[in-house]
């Protein structure tokens, strides 16, 4: 029995682009979402982010409409109608301007008006590594619940309450993200919408194999990361034990890397600890921002594209090593031989996350 | 799977395996239920209610003995609840649209899955975690996701429904439903079992 999981391009939505290709080439391009916003903080500060200019008001809505139109394009109505496929989306905030009424209500409501889908739509809001868990998720309702496909929108917009939130904790950049770098300040928030697609039949586009994951808490603190890396430490081993792959066949790994001074740390401490770190690795938020709920989806599909185009891409705003700990950064975008990648997050709640993903043989 | 033992709190009371442990009369229950439980856990008072009902649940769990009993290193939390972090959601908009000032203590509990991080920072749990959002108590999502676990080998499942949901009326409505799975075989009248123990507490809730 073949008990391979299909994991195929579904859309991406971000500043960078509408779809899959426009996000590629602008990528490849060396392009970045992440520019000055001039008076955007609470008491007028200019903080960078990566934000969709086209987007008028009431943009999550608009953001999930415009991803969801996109992948109608790709996919037929039978696919995304049929009763074993199921959706999964993965926000930290949703609909945000809704309160005081359900922020996730109009997700459930527009995914269902769109596709005429029969099934709940199933909500994961788990900070941010919310994207990687709901991957994790779709691959067990495929391997072990009956469904043939499993569609993972990651979805989340910039706004006032998410900028003023990581403003009060002092987390925000006054410069665009440096990921890893010695000079990093912290973080350039982002919005984008992320699709992809696990399956269980071999879908006719490009696809990889999901071969697994995990996750697990660093028991810690709620809002720091562990100083020992102990919660990604133990979701990036548990996820290679339960796949019995050899951490030698590792090509690259999509890290999380915020960009503030303790997250990085620690991702440096939890790579060495898990003897990896001369593995090839980056940070996309040089070019989206951090995204929350969509980082980890829409930094899987560049993962794909990696494989798909045989390409690493440079950590954008990386200089110097600015961990105590070696890293591997990928400094430039450039060819390399991308097979298997191990694709990580790390968020608020202590929580960890971690998935592999693998070229067809 | 079995459900070996269960918890619900609300504002009229505590119980523990079907059985009342305390009544609350007092409109800071959750202050009434953490001095009947003696506990002596500062952290607590700085914590958002979500934070606190699991709290809370898990306390009366553990004084029973159940997690002495089994080994909690792969103890897997599942959680859920129909609206995030709403109540805090609007007290921090508040800091800033009112107080002028937002504040980083309330921001950090704008997102459900900070209790789960509470648990494991309390009980030095490492497992996976998972917060779901679903409209209503839904025992099918529950009995799924514990299937999943069960197929992938975890032995342990520590489920939660904790909910604090803002009525129409500008009152909350708040409840913490708590149950431990043992993942030892299949079972698959779960969800009805689930679904039952639910129904039970929320009948003796109104006696």
């Amino acid at each position: 029995m073949n008990n391979t999981v299909y994991l195929s391009y579904g859309t991406f939505v971000s500043p960078l682009g509408v779809g899959i290709e426009a996000n590629f080439n602008a990528l490849k391009n060396g392009e970045s979402g992440v520019q000055l916003q001039p008076k955007s903080g609470f008491n007028q500060e200019d903080w960078y982010f990566s934000k969709i200019n086209t987007l008028p008001e009431n943009r999550y809505d608009t953001l999930l409409k415009l991803a969801l139109a996109d992948l109608k394009k790709q996919y037929s109505t039978a696919v995304l109608q049929d009763a074993q496929t199921l959706f999964i989306v993965s926000s930290t905030k949703g609909n945000i301007d809704a309160l005081p009424n359900d922020v996730f209500a109009s997700s459930r409501e527009i995914i269902q008006k769109e596709t005429n889908n029969p099934n709940n739509v199933i909500i994961i809001s788990n900070a941010c590594i919310s994207g990687v868990l709901a991957i994790n998720a779709a691959a067990d309702y495929i391997q072990f619940s009956g469904y043939k496909t499993v569609i993972v929108i990651g979805i989340d917009v910039v706004s006032d309450f998410v900028l003023y939130g990581f403003q009060s904790l002092y987390a925000l950049s006054d410069a665009p993200v440096q990921p890893f770098d010695k000079n990093r300040k912290g973080i350039s928030l982002g919005e984008a919408c992320g699709i992809v697609v696990l399956s269980k039949d071999q879908p006719s586009n490009f696809s990889v194999e999901y071969l697994g994951g995990a996750s697990s808490n660093d028991a810690n603190h709620i809002s720091g990361p562990s100083r020992t890396g102990e919660g990604l430490f133990r979701a990036i081993n548990k996820t290679i034990e339960r796949n019995s792959i050899d951490k030698t066949n590792i090509d690259f790994i999509s890290a999380h890397g915020t960009g503030t001074l303790y997250n990085d740390e620690m991702e440096s401490i939890a790579f060495n600890r898990c003897e990896l770190a001369h593995i090839p690795l980056n940070s996309l938020k040089g070019y989206f921002g951090h995204t929350l709920g969509a980082a980890g989806v829409i930094e899987t599909l560049v993962a794909m594209f990696s494989i798909e185009h045989q390409l690493l891409f440079a950590n954008k705003g990386f200089e110097e090593l600015g961990t105590s700990q070696p890293l591997s950064i990928v400094q430039s975008t450039h060819s390399s031989s991308v097979k298997t990648v191990l694709k990580t997050a790390s968020g608020f709640g202590g929580g960890n996350a971690a998935l592999l993903i693998r070229a067809l043989s | 799977m079995k459900i070996i033992a269960s918890t619900y709190l609300s504002s009229k009371g505590a119980y523990l395996n079907g059985e009342k442990i305390v009544q609350f009369t007092d409109e800071n229950w959750l202050k009434a239920c953490y001095q009947h439980l003696a506990l002596d856990y500062p952290k607590f008072y700085k914590m958002d209610n979500l934070s606190k009902m699991a709290v809370l649940g898990v306390e009366l769990l553990a004084n029973s003995g159940i997690f002495s009993q089994i080994d909690t290193n792969d103890l897997e939390l599942l959680f859920a609840n129909s609206n995030a972090s709403q109540h805090t959601d609007l007290k921090f908009i508040d800091s800033y649209t009112v107080a002028k000032n937002p504040s980083p203590s309330l921001f950090v509990y704008t997102l459900p899955n900070i209790l789960t991080g509470e648990l494991a920072i309390k009980h030095k749990w490492y497992g996976e975690n998972s917060f779901y959002i679903s409209p209503n108590f839904d025992a099918q999502l529950f009995a799924t996701k514990i299937h999943q676990a069960y197929k992938k080998g975890v032995n342990y499942c520590l489920c939660g429904w904790i909910d604090s949901k803002l009525e129409a009326n500008s009152t909350l409505s708040e409840e913490s439903f708590l149950f431990l799975v043992a993942l030892n075989e299949e079972n698959a009248s779960l969800h009805q079992e689930i679904e039952q123990l639910m129904t039970q507490y929320n009948q003796k809730e109104k006696e």
